[in-house]
């Protein structure tokens, strides 16, 4: 196992690509109670287009597949559910579908090994039959349904559907009732073959572990799978200027919420991309959004004052293949003044440039920032997870953090805080 | 992980929580006073003002920076319901000092500096809060109350609860009362708020690698010597159960695409002790992907996302919540009070008990390594008659039979079903 040590945050992650192309790693963590287990495949709701290693046409299936195998994955073919199978053991079981990834996990204190055995096979053993896959369409529909009353969620997503023509980012992870419509048990065994292969997984285990130990036994519970070649993922052309720089959406809320998009060229970060730069972006970034609209910033101030909003926005970052995107969002009386304000104040700093004092602040504060990251085994293990199918190594962000400065901010500001780029999504009654 | 509890004042407690795994420290103290219509928009709205600066740190700004200084400490406020307390929650964070960079002096007594300056040191002009503040965070504490429509699912319960609890404390909004925002004055709100600090119920905790100078940090504060040994007025957990609503029926309409079905329930216990056997009863009803009513609402009848229940300790409720096609309202209904005829009839196995306490058992291990939640585990503790550490709360769970449990079912009544609509 490779060993990778940070002196700062004084975690150590061992990691190894086994034959089969499964990629494991381990964040051992002496003291703790909860042992945190968590498997993704690299396929969220953005594959729908691909071509299956070996064939040559493309295969292109209805939307919401990823998160329906996610759902259905829990089914097995002696008639249990293994949701029920893990909670049975002592153990807390969940999964969840993004946009680049699905991931099935636990948690527990104690009964770890017995869950393992469920854990690991029922993840190798999918169980599809007509009668299942129509159930679980009602299901499916009702968590469809939980979101569409979810204005926060909402107002995400209009933002999304503003900046991307066709990407699939755009869409509902869960698909709509129409598409789910159309999933059959045939379609999913197809997804699943394909990207269930090992050498499309990775693993992370967090916890009180020994690493070589749970390393082989994870090895002997894992079937005689040979790696897959490469996956063709097919994304439609996505122009790099916006769809439409407003959307309103009428919701009851008490008060409008607003999220507001900046969209930036895609990254492609599997193809060998400097992942240095990535992660020193990524930084830099999060920097300028605090310098322009975090708590001690000088807009802050103003429409706290003005009663324009009450509370900091949260402000992100995201990206995977083909997208990248910044996002704030919060709650505002005037969404269009916060908006108009923040532009403003971006063309300031444009020209102005970055007070020196401030930028150091700043980044003292995104340094402590990653050190708290390191409390959780949930937190630690999904934070691997996430930025392995990126390509980052989860550590590189404390590691980078100081060799970001100003000049190289304020070159990230000029790039990409385009004002041509910028969309309101607003939801109001 | 050592715990410590030492009464510094008559009512005002230093709860140290000693534990080196974690890489920051946690500062929190909590005001504790009754729940009633008079003060609960006065309670409500001393956080938020505090918060916008001290004598030391007069502006937000200011407070801001010195916390990004200490390489992003954080500071939060709220309101909390207890039972029939309302609990001010004023929270400080930072990094360990052994992961700050070399040659950085240490954080963790300032951390605690800061926050009781935050605190106990508000700015004051003329006798009073400063106008300008008070009148901003009357906007924004109207604004919190009426956001209480945002979360639907969040609002059904909570709509639930002022239903069921009509004409008690219990059913007071946290935030309080628009009408209420209007009168309040800073000189008569300063006034309460000394009140206030005369008379609550004081816990501070402190979370983290707890050093020897830790208490006497605390101790020998300027803030913590202002203030007096008091009598605190607070409530702690009784077994009085107040609704007797009789499955009364509220429905509402709403703009919302999804049913919002929630159950309040009573749970009559004889003793406090009962307690540990009707968490284990509403496991076995509602708590897991096993329990009876995910299994039938949805994974037979595929009526539901969300089928679950939970108990509300403090009041001795259980309130079922499920996210429903409106259309199916009664049928849904029909399987939910299946389950609990079935809890009655003793329709569970030993097993059933056996897999709930082991997921019961396996979150209480786990306090120790969240501390917010462990800091939260021994302030509920101090509402209970016996306090019991996390070991002593295992094994009176493991103590939990069938017949205990039948015993709960037994006792167990709808009071009143509420149905958000469209």
């Amino acid at each position: 196992m490779q060993v990778i040590e940070n002196l700062k945050v004084k975690e150590k992650l061992y990691t190894e690509k086994l034959e089969n192309g499964l990629t494991v790693m381990i964040i051992p963590k002496k003291g703790m109670q909860k042992k945190y287990i968590i498997w993704g495949t690299n396929y969220g709701s953005n594959e729908s287009s691909f071509i299956v290693p070996g064939e040559t046409e493309v295969t292109t299936v209805p939307d919401g597949v990823a998160h329906f195998l996610e759902h259905k994955m829990f089914e097995q073919e002696n008639g249990k559910n293994s949701l029920d199978v893990l909670t049975e053991i002592g153990v807390n079981a969940n999964a969840y579908t993004t946009n680049d990834h699905t991931a099935y996990l636990y948690e527990c204190t104690d009964h770890f090994f017995e869950a393992l055995d469920e854990f690991m096979d029922y993840v190798q053993h999918p169980y599809f039959t007509d009668e299942n896959v129509e159930k679980e369409k009602g299901i499916i529909g009702q968590e469809i349904m939980m979101y569409d009353d979810y204005p926060d969620w909402k107002v995400y997503l209009n933002a999304l559907q503003a900046m991307y023509h066709k990407f699939p980012v755009r869409l509902d992870t869960v698909g709509t009732i129409e598409t789910i419509s159309k999933i059959d048990k045939d379609i999913l065994y197809k997804c699943y073959n394909t990207f269930y292969n090992p050498s499309n997984i990775a693993m992370v285990i967090c916890g009180d572990f020994n690493p070589e130990e749970i390393l082989q036994e994870v090895k002997k519970r894992l079937l005689d799978t040979k790696a897959n070649g490469e996956i063709k993922r097919i994304y439609p052309e996505e122009p790099e200027k916006i769809v439409k720089e407003k959307v309103t959406q009428k919701m009851e809320v008490s008060r409008p919420l607003y999220t507001i998009g900046i969209k930036d060229k895609p990254i492609d970060t599997c193809q060998g991309n400097d992942k240095e730069e990535i992660v020193k972006k990524h930084i830099a970034i999060e920097i300028l959004l605090q310098l322009l609209l975090g708590e001690s910033s000088n807009l802050y101030k103003t429409l706290y004052n003005d009663g324009t909003i009450s509370a900091s926005p949260s402000m992100d970052y995201e990206f995977s293949r083909g997208y990248a995107h910044i996002l704030i969002s919060g709650q505002s009386n005037e969404p269009e003044r916060v908006y108009q304000t923040l532009k403003e104040q971006i063309k300031e700093m444009k020209e102005n440039g970055i007070n020196e004092e401030d930028f150091t602040r700043i980044r003292k504060t995104l340094y402590g920032n990653y050190i708290k990251e390191y409390n959780d085994v949930t937190d630690i293990a999904r934070m691997f997870l996430a930025d392995y199918f990126k390509g980052i190594n989860s550590f590189d962000y404390i590691e980078q953090i100081m060799t970001v400065n100003s000049k190289y901010a304020h070159q990230v500001l000029n790039e990409v805080f385009d004002e041509n780029k910028m969309v309101l999504s607003i939801i109001a009654m | 992980m050592e715990y410590q509890v030492k009464e510094i004042k008559k009512g005002i407690n230093l709860h140290l929580i000693h534990n080196d795994k974690f890489k920051t420290n946690l500062v929190s103290v909590f005001l504790t006073t009754q729940l009633t219509r008079e003060n609960v928009t006065k309670n409500a709205i001393i956080p938020a003002i505090l918060r916008r600066g001290s004598k030391n740190m007069p502006t937000q700004e200011d407070i801001s920076r010195e916390l990004e200084e200490m390489y992003g400490a954080s500071f939060n406020c709220g309101i909390d319901k207890r039972g029939d307390n309302q609990v001010l929650k004023f929270y400080m964070e930072s990094i360990n000092d052994a992961f700050l960079p070399e040659g950085e002096e240490k954080i963790l007594y300032k951390t605690i500096e800061k926050l009781l300056d935050i605190i106990f040191n508000p700015i004051v002009e003329n006798n009073g809060f400063k106008e300008e503040y008070l009148e901003q965070e009357k906007n924004n504490i109207k604004q919190a109350i009426e956001g209480k429509i945002d979360n639907k699912a969040r609002y059904a319960i909570d709509r639930c609860i002022e239903e069921m609890y009509k004409n008690y404390p219990f059913a007071l909004y946290k935030y309080g009362y628009i009408e209420d925002l209007e009168s309040l004055d800073r000189i008569e709100l300063y006034k309460y708020y000394q009140e206030l600090l005369k008379n609550c119920k004081i816990d501070i905790f402190v979370s983290g690698i707890i050093e020897d100078n830790v208490y006497d940090t605390v101790c020998k504060s300027n803030e913590i010597q202002k203030l007096k040994d008091r009598e605190p007025k607070y409530e702690k957990m009784t077994l009085e159960i107040i609704p007797k609503n009789n499955e009364q029926v509220v429905q509402e309409s709403m703009d919302v695409t999804q049913g919002k079905l929630i159950l309040g329930l009573n749970v009559a216990l004889d003793n406090q002790d009962m307690q540990y056997d009707a968490l284990i009863y509403n496991s076995i009803l509602g708590g897991s992907a096993n329990s009876k009513l995910f299994q039938n609402v949805r994974e037979k009848a595929s009526l539901a996302y969300v089928a679950s229940s939970s108990y509300l300790k403090a009041k001795n409720n259980i309130f079922i919540n499920c996210g429903i096609e409106i259309e199916n309202y009664e049928k849904a209904l029909k399987i939910v009070k299946e389950q609990l005829e079935q809890m009655k009839q003793g329709e569970f196995t030993d097993n059933d008990i056996e897999v709930a306490k082991k997921g019961m058992i396996d979150a209480v291990q786990t306090i120790d390594d969240e501390q917010d939640t462990e800091i939260m585990y021994f302030f509920g503790q101090e509402f209970c008659d016996n306090k019991l550490d996390i070991e002593q709360y295992i094994n009176r769970i493991q103590k939990v039979t069938k017949e205990a449990v039948l015993e709960i079912a037994k006792k167990v009544q709808i009071d009143t079903i509420y149905f958000l609509k469209n």
